[in-house]
């Protein structure tokens, strides 16, 4: 016996519970929230930046003269570049330092106990807050500071060395300090799910060490460094706090100028700074994200 | 008792199930052969109401159900995976269907406990209630899947590649148990798998599923000694399908003419079970009277405990098996290379049209 | 990897390094809390050891000019905030990760506004809900104008662990429950949620470590009852004392001795677990 075809025509079945609806239910809760206290605060922000600044007050008649001095005064523009500047060297120093560790754990260290144990290792610094965490750099780098102490006791100078505190320098030596620890997480975790047999394939097939780090090991890590490298970037980028404490006032970012002029409620200027640095990072974040999306095609 | 009316389900512009029409009587264990592709999960799912069909009805005991959510279907699913919950006992893996559901939950926690303990011993797995799921067999695992879903008295249980992940031994001895559970409780099984002899073995009633359509719905013996297609032939995995063509009364298969039955028609596919043919002793070449016979070359031998396979190579290089049970007789060797010649009864021969279907006139042999 | 074992040395060796460079400033923290009393300053070199800073902190010093760390309130403000903000967006990561389990028209969008609120510095989120709350004349409070910006903040981590937790988990068990007639939302509450409690777990871990410690947003929005980041930073402008680091130090080895009660008791269910196990059974029928 064959199966023999049904007679009765047989219609498209009607959907009949909220399936559709239970998604939006869902996603209402987050997604009001976000627009309410993310897009609508960042709105203002740029909306805020074309009005006009009273001494002390803001009126919502647009121009555009607050721009004007930003990008006029060398002052302003300067701490643009300097931002830059210090951002792509604490980038550049983070991936530098803390891509040999994380390739130590990654992909040195077998036993999945000592790995977890190194990284939490890395991380407990972290639970001493932030800000105490940038004042003890001052002890660490001053003129009779810690540093200079071990040198001098070391004998490997006579003079202490005075260019560590209250300089450019001391700002990204402690950043790159705190903010290292982002650049290793995310890459020990990219070179821990490397499959050993492709290393294995590799040197059976006759590769050398260099070879298979530039060809295998350092593009499989690539999603890592890119996720560390905007990790590092917003909170570079974002940062005051490490700049106005290690400096004495001498290094001025993005961040510390929105704070001053908040301070003195110069409201519009500060939100042009403001808009600067989300243009900064809007472009930064999408470039680092075509990294990565072109090495998927690949 | 379940219907299905025109089911139909598209994946990605593929069509997964298409116009799928069946019936599934009550208290009876009802098998579907599906090789991989043929769209045996998808159908399992849209009759448990995990996917809803695009087109087609399913109706249980009178009532449409196609859009009805899965809890409240009143069919039981065992899953390939089993899907136990990890985080309970064996216990509350079995009782938890009777104690959760919105239809008639079970309050009275003595007669959960007695239940379930009822149930554990139907399927062999009396005093480990308290044991926790991560620590038993996958064979024992399969069992509490098994009376989870029965202990909530379904009208019929789906049941997807039950004995896929099992090792043989333990396959076979399944086969018996879960067809005396069945019959103990009176619930239809609705068996899907991909292993034809156990749809075969286990089945009142097989279904033949073939890229999202039913080709053959017969018991197993018909199905197996009758397949109504050349697909469902292949499928089941025990004849021989030679192509070609029927010229002036023979059937010819590249440079072989082969004897034909009568009412031939114009068949494409000549089959022959692969236990049908003869080896003629060496050196023979015409074959007795009333019998179809082909010239082959010996290739190998297959010997699988009680039976041994010799595979031959036609003419046109086609693999052609001869089976045999070692009941009958002691196994013979044969040389490579050498030529025999095969010969069989033409009353075991099907005859396949050129679009598949069974040319059922031919046909005289076979069981009714 | 024989032929890496110089390579594994010098490695090891790095990380020991990178490790000291790490907590360097801890270390140095840790002995200037043991710094002299009240006259010593927050740097080298350690005129006396003594505990004074400790009793300092702990309100058990007698009074001196240098005030005490202007905790206590600052402090029970954090942890308040922190568990609430804990709370909500851990709930906004489950609900928005469990939207996410099958495709929806519009996925992408949600995902990057989600994730948005991770990736815009502090500062300017500060900047501009201090702009809104001015404009509409609502006052800048740490449960009100901070909270939403704390949430804003931890509710994407909280969610992308929650994502990750769900893509791995095996829908098989809650379409196993619903064929058993048990309805979605109780199987949730029996089936689904006890499985992902840990992933939850974590993600509440995240959200409190982060509120706890959040600084810029807070900046701006906290309005005049400070959290303690807040307060810390307040002591930037004026002078900074000893009593600071023995805090810091203090603070850390509660947050440490946590985390190892935490992995004990981890530690101690999963053998607890296994001990109720009594082997696993050769494959009879």
């Amino acid at each position: 016996m064959v199966a023999t075809p049904d007679i009765a025509a047989p219609s498209a079945p009607k959907q009949s519970f909220l399936n559709r609806n239970r998604h939006y239910v869902l996603l209402a809760p987050g997604v009001i929230w976000m627009v309410l206290f993310l897009i609508v605060p960042l709105a203002m922000m740029v909306y805020v930046s074309f009005w006009t600044q009273t001494t002390f007050a803001i009126k919502p008649d647009l121009t555009l003269k607050s721009w004007a001095t930003f990008f006029g005064s060398e002052t302003y523009f300067g701490a643009l570049l300097r931002t830059l500047r210090i951002w792509l060297t604490v980038l550049f120093l983070t991936l530098l330092i803390g891509y040999p560790t994380a390739l130590f754990i990654g992909q040195f260290v077998r036993n999945k106990t000592v790995q977890t144990v190194l990284l939490v290792a890395c991380v407990i610094p972290f639970w001493t807050s932030f800000l105490i965490r940038v004042l003890a750099w001052r002890p660490m780098l001053g003129k009779e500071g810690a540093i200079n102490i071990v040198l001098q006791k070391l004998g490997l100078i006579a003079q202490p060395i005075e260019v560590l505190l209250f300089t450019e320098l001391s700002v990204i030596i402690g950043m790159v300090q705190i903010y290292v620890v982002f650049m290793v997480g995310p890459i020990a975790f990219m070179l821990a799910r490397i499959d050993e047999s492709l290393i294995e394939a590799a040197r059976d097939l006759g590769a050398s060490s260099w070879t298979i780090f530039r060809k295998i090991i350092f593009p499989l890590s690539l999603p890592g460094v890119v996720v560390g490298a905007i990790f590092v970037s917003v909170m570079v980028l974002g940062e005051f706090a490490t700049a106005s404490a290690l400096s004495g006032r001498k290094v001025n970012l993005l961040g510390n100028i929105i704070v001053t002029q908040v301070g003195s409620l110069k409201w519009a200027f500060a939100a042009v700074v403001g808009v600067v640095l989300t243009v900064v990072m809007a472009a930064v974040i999408t470039g680092l994200l075509r990294i990565v999306n072109l090495r998927r095609e690949l | 008792m379940m219907e299905l009316h025109g089911l139909g389900k598209t994946f990605g512009g593929k069509a997964a199930i298409a116009d799928l029409s069946l019936r599934v009587e009550d208290d009876e264990y009802l098998t579907l052969l599906g090789p991989s592709g043929s769209g045996k999960s998808t159908m399992l799912r849209l009759i448990a109401g995990l996917e809803l069909p695009d087109t087609g009805r399913i109706e249980l005991n009178g009532e449409d159900i196609t859009t009805r959510p899965t809890h409240l279907r009143g069919l039981g699913f065992v899953q390939q995976n089993y899907a136990l919950f990890p985080h309970m006992t064996v216990g509350d893996n079995v009782a938890f269907g009777l104690r959760n559901r919105i239809v008639d939950p079970v309050t009275d926690e003595t007669a959960v406990a007695r239940r379930v303990g009822e149930m554990l011993e139907l399927v062999g797995l009396q005093g480990l209630d308290s044991r926790m799921v991560g620590q038993i067999s996958g064979g024992q695992k399969q069992r509490v899947s098994l009376a989870r879903t029965l202990i909530t008295e379904p009208k019929v249980c789906l049941l997807d590649e039950p004995l896929g992940a099992l090792d043989a031994n333990l396959r076979e001895r399944m086969t018996v148990e879960l067809r005396k559970i069945r019959a103990a409780l009176g619930v239809t099984f609705f068996h899907v798998t991909g292993n034809e002899s156990e749809a075969l073995a286990m089945g009142d009633r097989m279904i033949v599923l073939d890229e999202g359509r039913a080709i053959q719905i017969d018991t197993p013996d018909a199905v197996f000694h009758t397949p109504a297609s050349v697909r469902a032939a292949k499928f089941v995995n025990a004849y021989n399908i030679l192509d070609g063509k029927v010229e002036a009364s023979a059937f010819v298969h590249g440079d072989q003419r082969l004897a034909l039955p009568t009412g031939a028609g114009d068949a494409a596919h000549y089959a022959l079970r692969i236990d049908a043919p003869e080896i003629e002793p060496a050196g023979t070449t015409t074959p007795a009277p009333g019998r179809a016979s082909m010239m082959a070359t010996f290739v190998a031998s297959e010997f699988m405990g009680s039976r041994v396979v010799h595979f031959f190579k036609c003419s046109d290089g086609a693999l052609f098996e001869v089976e045999r049970h070692l009941s009958r007789s002691d196994p013979v060797e044969y040389r490579g290379g050498e030529q025999r010649l095969l010969s069989w009864d033409l009353d075991s021969v099907l005859l396949f049209d050129a679009s598949g279907r069974r040319i059922a006139a031919a046909q005289t042999k076979g069981a009714a | 990897m024989q032929q890496l074992t110089a390579t594994r040395w010098v490695l090891a060796l790095y990380t020991a390094l990178f490790l000291a460079f790490l907590y360097g400033p801890f270390v140095v923290m840790a002995i200037l809390s043991f710094q002299q009393g009240p006259e010593g300053g927050p740097q080298f070199p350690i005129i006396e050891w003594s505990t004074f800073w400790y009793k300092h902190v702990l309100g058990f010093a007698p009074p001196s000019r240098v005030a005490p760390l202007p905790i206590g309130e600052a402090l029970t403000r954090s942890l308040t905030l922190a568990f609430a903000t804990m709370v909500v967006s851990t709930v906004l990561g489950t609900l928005t990760a469990q939207a996410f389990r099958t495709h929806f028209k519009g996925s992408g969008f949600v995902f990057y506004l989600v994730v948005l609120g991770m990736m815009v510095p502090g500062v300017l989120l500060g900047l501009g809900m201090a702009l809104v709350a001015d404009q509409m004349d609502i006052a800048r409070t740490w449960w009100g104008t901070a909270f939403v910006l704390h949430v804003v903040y931890t509710y994407p981590f909280a969610f992308l662990v929650m994502l990750a937790i769900f893509n791995r988990f095996d829908k098989g068990v809650e379409e196993a429950a619903w064929a058993l007639g048990v309805p979605p939302g109780r199987t949730f509450r029996k089936v689904t949620f006890p499985m992902i409690f840990p992933g939850v777990l974590s993600a509440m871990l995240f959200a409190l470590t982060l509120s706890y410690d959040e600084f810029p947003r807070t900046l701006f929005t906290g309005g005049s009852e400070v959290t303690m980041p807040i307060a810390i930073y307040g002591t930037f402008a004026v002078e900074i004392h000893p009593n600071l680091f023995a805090f810091g130090v203090l603070t850390t080895l509660f947050s440490f001795s946590l985390l190892a009660i935490y992995g004990i008791l981890m530690s101690a269910s999963v053998r607890r677990a296994n001990a109720r196990a009594t082997g696993i059974q050769e494959d009879v029928a």
